[in-house]
């Protein structure tokens, strides 16, 4: 493994041979592995993967993981974010991409594998014997990618319309120029931020010595918040003047602040950009980087078996229902009837993923509110949901009724979900729970209820209908018409409309709930509190796939 | 001699509380598993992030690690084993604890990250909720035992201990000590789906390693603390006092410990409410039935 010439474990300065210590520290290492996961966690176990019982604790930020797990493919945005994570991780880092091509941005990955469990864990243990093995091996190659590079202007702290390239004394009042990062407001630097929004690291020109001394990453373009010198003399007053007014009255300054899109609160792929005032949110809006970018105009005719399987694995948090979706409208278009026998199989299909979509939003809601028990009960109670047969349900029952009761009992949290995030019935965007939730109250608290009573619904509803079968489809031969058909995915309904032509799709158009619903979040999160406005968009429970731009 | 000991048990006892952590995510009994993960850590690059306020950035692990044990230094492990039986003892621990504040808010400004510095200033707020939920219990404590010296305090629990006593002092103790040693469901500053780790976040290496030793640390000071003041320290039969004072340290620290795994994290502004709402009035309550029950009960 470490002869790889790509290899990208990261560490010190080259060494002859390691010391018996530095083994002993690369084993150890080797054996306390943790992972970044991206897009992330619950993607991880939407595939049906269990990264913990494969051998790699999960961490909620890159400065915490040795290893950057990737899980399927990225968009192009994604690609530039899996960048700026990688830049932040501590060396010695490796990646481990499943399913999917190693992002672009990225160094050759270490190790490549396919998406299930059994593959997974024999890549964990790969990863381990390299990073045993090579974890202070000399780096072949600085890791260094576009979106890491910031341009640095000089701007008058008092004449904003001054801005040079190079240090030097404003023309107009002779004051020293100001260090500054050119773009910060940029869209192009913004979409890339990963965790960090203003920091990210430069490993490049910094070698780390791994023998306890630090001399590192002592970045040339210091001081670029930090330098109040030169407004010092200025009244407060004066400095905020035309700064706008908080909630508080108070005239201070606005952070504008990125959560996600690899964010341990909020599904992967989802960025929100927060303006703080303190940790208030005077105003917030959420874009999807994860997602289609086939829509309309430059999409290909493909034929139809081909369609359905882009379609499902193009939405990875829901992949049946729009299994089942794009099988509905090519044979609606190819003129099939409904046969009853297939349609309750898949109809159960259907159930079986909405009861495990929902369980992975609970996992979610654990992982957002610190609260371990749910996570980790939630998570487990998906992937043993995922493939389960009608059997398997039966026994499954007890501990779905548990997980129910133990939450109605759990203190804390309705005085954590009760009030927020409140969507009226009058809200024409709200699709599946989230309207059904808006009837009983609106707030995160009814929307985690009706997830909970949907769950015992599709329960029934299973052990009414025969076995789930995977939607596949029908034969439809070469056949030409124009199909429509609407499924309610776990995130409420779906709408496709396709042209069939000879047996391939010419062209469609997709509506989806999550399309929907990201819209809301401007208005969710106006006025309130950090840790409120992280749930109240945490509980729409948003798939960033299924937002149709 | 007594320096090295008191040290020792505590450090001693926050490596059993991560083995007891450990064991209750991985459910495996790993006794080696900290110490291996410190020695992880130690291997792991130390990132300084760019522009920080450096003396900020590397103070703060250490100052928290230098409160936690300036705190255990004043409580006796057994009549005779103290650092320093000092005679304003009970408001001294109160006195270092107030350093709390003050690693986290350069913990969150040194970075210069915005999640980390929301994290400190969040701390700011939750001070301001616990802190009178620390000193008006302790001062119940110190009526009861005539004394601020805490191997007096202990002295007085005798015969009864204060969370007989005094059990709603010792609720109200409990939970702010959790509110202290920001352990979930109060951590706020951490936040780890909120902040992303927040004052964690952006530590590394060696640095990291300080920090997780600090915080388990500060468990282990206030839930020896928590014994003193109401689970009457060394007292208890058959076994020699220290025993007695760290099986009682321990189990506290553990139920502190696993406490947040089933619970969501606490709002902010819920914490404030209620701390000064319904807990001020509580701890007020509490002064006054003990003065009373000191005035009636000879």
């Amino acid at each position: 493994m470490t002869s790889d010439p790509t290899m990208t474990l990261l560490g010190a300065r080259h060494q002859k041979r390691p010391s018996a210590l530095k083994k002993l520290v690369s084993r150890v290492m080797a054996r306390n592995l943790s992972c970044l996961i991206v897009p992330g966690p619950e993607v991880a176990l939407a595939h049906g993967l269990d990264v913990t019982a494969a051998g790699m604790r999960i961490a909620a930020t890159p400065r915490d993981a040795g290893v950057l797990l990737i899980i399927g493919e990225l968009s192009q945005k994604m690609d530039e974010v899996v960048a700026v994570l990688y830049a932040q991780m501590p060396r010695p880092r490796a990646t481990l991409v499943l399913g999917g091509p190693a992002p672009s941005s990225l160094p050759h990955p270490d190790v490549s594998a396919g998406l299930s469990q059994e593959e997974l864990t024999e890549a964990v243990g790969r990863v381990q014997r390299a990073m045993a093995e090579g974890a202070f091996a000399a780096s072949p190659e600085d890791f260094d990618a576009s979106v890491l590079h910031v341009r640095i202007e000089y701007v008058c702290p008092m004449h904003p319309e001054v801005v040079q390239d190079e240090p030097g004394s404003c023309p107009k009042c002779g004051m020293d120029l100001v260090a500054h990062e050119a773009g910060e407001d940029e869209g192009a630097t913004e979409e890339a931020s990963g965790h960090h929004g203003h920091d990210h690291e430069h490993h490049h020109d910094h070698e780390q010595q791994h023998d306890g001394s630090d001399g590192h990453s002592e970045d040339e373009h210091s001081g670029h918040e930090h330098d109040h010198g030169a407004s010092g003399f200025m009244s407060m007053i004066e400095v905020t003047k035309d700064l706008s007014r908080s909630a508080d009255g108070l005239q201070m300054d606005w952070l504008e602040v990125p959560f996600g899109p690899v964010f341990p609160g909020l599904p992967g792929g989802l960025k929100l950009t927060f303006t703080l005032d303190g940790d208030g949110v005077t105003g917030g809006q959420a874009t999807s980087l994860a997602g289609m970018t086939t829509e309309g105009e430059d999409f290909e005719e493909v034929d139809a078996g081909t369609f359905i399987d882009h379609l499902a694995s193009a939405m990875p948090l829901a992949p049946v229902s729009y299994r089942l979706l794009a099988c509905l409208a090519i044979e609606q278009a190819a003129g099939l009837n409904d046969d009853p026998a297939t349609t309750q199989a898949r109809n159960a299909a259907l159930e079986r993923e909405r009861i495990a979509s929902h369980l992975g939003w609970l996992a979610q809601v654990g992982r957002q509110l610190g609260f371990a028990w749910l996570t980790h009960r939630a998570s487990t109670l998906q992937l043993q949901f995922r493939d389960a047969n009608r059997n398997r349900f039966v026994e499954l029952e007890p501990a779905l009724r548990a997980l129910g009761t133990r939450l109605g009992r759990t203190p804390l949290l309705k005085a954590r979900l009760k009030g927020i995030g409140v969507l009226s019935t009058e809200s024409s965007d709200l699709r599946g729970p989230v309207a059904r939730a808006a009837n009983e109250g609106g707030d995160a608290w009814a929307r985690l209820w009706q997830r909970l009573a949907e769950i015992s619904a599709s329960f029934d509803l299973i052990k009414g209908a025969g076995e789930p079968e995977l939607p596949s489809l029908r034969d439809i031969g070469g056949v030409s018409g124009t199909g429509e058909a609407t499924v309610d995915t776990p995130r409420g309904e779906a709408n496709l409309r396709l042209k069939l032509a000879r047996g391939h799709v010419k062209s469609y158009k997709l509506d989806t709930a999550c399309s929907h619903h990201i819209g809301l979040v401007e208005k969710l999160v106006e006025g309130r509190e950090l840790g409120d406005a992280l749930v109240a968009v945490g509980s729409l429970d948003l798939s960033p796939w299924e937002v149709i731009p | 001699m007594t320096v090295a000991i008191v040290l020792l048990t505590l450090f001693g006892s926050a490596w059993l509380l991560a083995v007891i952590e450990g064991w209750t995510v991985t459910g495996r009994l790993q006794p080696a598993a900290p110490l291996l993960s410190g020695l992880a850590h130690l291997g792991r690059e130390s990132i300084v992030p760019r522009s920080p306020d450096r003396v900020f950035f590397e103070a703060a692990p250490v100052l928290l690690l230098v409160v936690a044990v300036l705190g255990a230094a004043v409580l006796p492990l057994a009549p005779d084993l103290v650092i320093a039986d000092l005679g304003t003892g009970a408001l001294f621990i109160n006195a270092a604890l107030a350093y709390v504040l003050v690693a986290l808010i350069m913990a969150g400004w040194g970075p210069n990250g915005a999640y980390a510095m929301i994290g400190g200033w969040r701390f700011l707020g939750q001070l301001i909720a616990y802190s009178m939920l620390i000193v008006m219990p302790i001062t119940a404590v110190a009526m009861r035992a005539e004394s601020l010296v805490n191997t007096a305090i202990v002295g007085s629990q005798a015969d009864l201990w204060n969370i007989v006593y005094q059990p709603l002092g010792f609720v109200l103790f409990y939970i702010a000590a959790m509110a202290l040693a920001f352990r979930s469901p109060f951590d706020l500053p951490t936040a780890e789906g909120e902040l992303a780790g927040g004052v964690d976040a952006e530590y590394t290496g060696v640095r990291l390693a300080v920090l997780r030793l600090a915080r388990l640390t500060l468990v282990v000071t206030l839930a020896a603390a928590t014994t003193v003041f109401y689970l009457g320290g060394w007292h208890g039969p058959l076994l020699p006092p220290w025993a007695w004072s760290l099986i009682k340290t321990l189990a506290v620290a553990v139920s502190m410990l696993l406490a947040g795994g089933y619970l969501p994290r606490i709002r902010e502004a819920d914490l404030m409410r209620w701390c000064w709402t319904l807990g001020i009035p509580l701890a007020l309550l509490n002064i006054v039935i003990v003065g009373l029950l000191i005035l009636v009960v000879p």
